[in-house]
């Protein structure tokens, strides 16, 4: 991926940007059976985790200094995601949800999430590759509430009635994570 | 007012406090007579294996570095700079010669003894440096490449305090010709929890799966577990519990790791390694360790390991109200390096901070805490006291066996926990 978003006419710009809008209203709705259907039956849903990485001497002035990158063991990496999972893993995750015993997520969470700063970067065939931004905001009974923040690196693949999520790689801001779960549906 | 430890726990632990879970006064104790004096988990040598390798440890409150020493040996000390305290070492891992202060950049040898005060040279009288290294954790031993320290100087060797665990870990950490290597850094996150929680979940609570996991594990594996389950007790504070499958289990139903989400969904290559692996625990780990399917270890006061989803976890504390747990996946060193990727799903599928599982475990762990805060409930301490008296030896296996629903792990956890407390109450 290049650091450049590639060009994209005003329409297709809106159409991204009013699929994410409808992704977030989905989940923070609770319609988690709609929002699996936005899936593709083979995503890779992925959650790196993140590291206080040591500074290397030799990379001291350059960019790859400060590259996010290094800080992130993600799913093809020798290191340990938080997340890399599969339709399966969402599915039932998506079917947890739905259960009146699954005690973390009863009484429900309360979450609003902004979704912004959507990028198309590549196209490849089919396939586009986008980023997001957001901020998500979750309240649980008996909990504090917290705000989740990071960025989602997505393929879509782009079908017949819309896109599909083909690949999601949520980068979340932390290292040390005070957050009651790395769970959600981000 | 400071509760007395002898009236927080009865005298079989059949009764546990509320105040053992949430009082400032206890958890001073707890610093001094067990984090003080116990053997604490640092790492495993995996993470180290070269001179200037190292990785941060906690013990307790305590920031450590581990570390692989020039001379080839382990070494394990404070992170806190002998001029002004700061931390000498930021990052999670890594290799150096050098850790530096950065307020005057003082800077110490990997096994922490001071090399250089840059402001040495302007001063008549220098500093004696060879007093200044780092503060050295005392005593750190290793055995089957997990590392330990402990701040007594006088503590027992590790291979004694391990004691029987070691029949029990071995049953897992032998079935693999190359030991097993802990994958990447730990996942490290802060729950509004106590830690003995965490602990005691890990040390021989199987029966809460079926119940508070029931949106995810069927009642058939509780079936199993009631049909099949063995919970252990080797001394107080360390236990496991596992399940002896039948001599003529199909090996799928017997094989370590096949029971994981990384297994199930990750098809015939990973399949047919942890048959192998299990076609070879017979002459590795004896015919009988051979049928264990392993559930909760737990090595007192704060290490963990869940052989079914291969994760070592310990509980760092941080006030009676707040913990800091650390997991790392693990996987056999010789497994290829695709089957090692698809085995550490078995972990993060179902436990760490996102896992299906743990954040249902995480929930009542801060729950529990709530309730361990409530006025006017002195008089209700917590029930301990299912299966009192049922645990025996056992003619196979070393310990006091009993069903995994005896609580004996539990109450034996607070029987040493309630000694140690009142020693370093007495000023021990």
């Amino acid at each position: 991926m290049t650091d450049q978003a590639i060009a994209t006419s005003p329409e297709e710009q809106r159409a991204l940007e009013r699929f994410y809008y409808y992704e977030a209203r989905l989940l923070d709705s609770r319609q988690y059976q709609d929002w699996l259907a936005l899936l593709t039956e083979d995503v890779r849903y992925s959650m790196p985790s993140r590291v206080n990485v040591q500074v290397d001497n030799r990379e001291r002035g350059k960019q790859q200094m400060l590259s996010v990158a290094r800080e992130l063991e993600g799913p093809e990496g020798s290191g340990n995601p938080l997340r890399d999972e599969s339709y399966v893993h969402l599915m039932l995750r998506v079917e947890r949800a739905y259960k009146i015993n699954s005690w973390s997520e009863n009484p429900p969470a309360r979450t609003r999430r902004m979704v912004g700063n959507v990028e198309l970067m590549a196209r490849r065939d089919d396939e586009w590759d986008v980023l997001s931004n957001f901020q998500l905001f979750y309240a649980r009974p008996g909990s504090r509430d917290v705000i989740y923040s990071g960025q989602r690196n997505d393929t879509l693949r782009v079908a017949e009635g819309g896109y599909r999520i083909a690949r999601r790689e949520v980068v979340l801001d932390y290292a040390e994570i005070e957050k009651p779960t790395l769970g959600l549906l981000f | 007012m400071q509760p007395t430890i002898s009236e927080l726990v009865n005298e079989d632990a059949s009764l546990i406090s509320r105040r053992c879970w949430s009082d400032e006064g206890v958890y001073a104790l707890e610093k001094r007579g067990i984090f003080g004096k116990s053997w604490l988990f640092l790492g495993h040598e995996s993470q180290v294996p070269n001179a200037g390798d190292f990785v941060q440890a906690y013990m307790c409150e305590t920031p450590v570095i581990l570390s692989r020493g020039e001379d080839g040996a382990l070494y394990a000390n404070v992170n806190s700079c002998t001029h002004r305290g700061l931390p000498v070492c930021r990052a999670d891992h890594g290799n150096t010669r050098r850790f530096i202060c950065p307020y005057h950049n003082w800077s110490y040898a990997v096994d922490g003894s001071l090399v250089t005060i840059p402001q040495e040279s302007e001063v008549a009288n220098r500093p004696d440096k060879s007093k200044l290294g780092l503060k050295r954790v005392p005593r750190v031993e290793s055995w089957r490449g997990m590392v330990f320290g402990s701040f007594d100087e006088e503590i027992i060797s590790l291979e004694s305090y391990l004691g029987d665990m070691r029949y029990y870990l071995d049953a897992f950490f032998l079935r693999f010709p190359e030991g097993i290597e802990f994958v990447g850094a730990p996942h490290r996150w802060v729950l509004d929890a106590n830690w003995k929680l965490p602990v005691e979940n890990q040390l021989g609570d199987v029966n809460h799966g079926a119940f508070l996991h029931s949106a995810i594990i069927p009642r058939e594996a509780q079936d199993i577990i009631e049909e099949l389950g063995h919970s252990v007790v080797t001394a107080p504070g360390h236990g496991a519990t596992f399940r002896l499958m039948p001599q003529d289990a199909p090996w799928q139903d017997v094989a370590w790791g096949m029971e994981a989400m990384g297994a199930i969904l990750g098809g015939n290559e990973v399949q047919e390694y942890l048959r192998e692996v299990q076609a070879h625990a017979a002459e590795r780990v004896g015919e009988l360790r051979a049928r264990f399917k392993g559930l909760t270890f737990g090595v007192y006061p704060n290490l963990s390991f869940l052989w079914s989803n291969t994760s070592f976890k310990v509980s760092h504390p941080r006030g009676p109200g707040k913990v800091e747990y650390w997991s790392w996946a693990v996987v056999p060193a010789d497994a290829p390096e695709s089957i090692k990727k698809i085995l550490r799903t078995n972990y993060s599928s179902f436990f760490g901070p996102a896992g299906l599982l743990e954040q249902e475990d995480s929930e009542v762990w801060t729950q529990q805490y709530i309730g361990s805060n409530i006025d006017f409930a002195d008089d209700r301490p917590y029930y301990y006291g299912l299966g009192l008296g049922e645990e025996k030896p056992h003619p196979q296996f070393p310990g006091l066996v009993s069903v995994t629903a005896n609580e004996f792990y539990a109450r034996h956890f607070f029987l040493r926990w309630r000694d140690e407390l009142m020693a370093a109450e007495a000023g021990l």
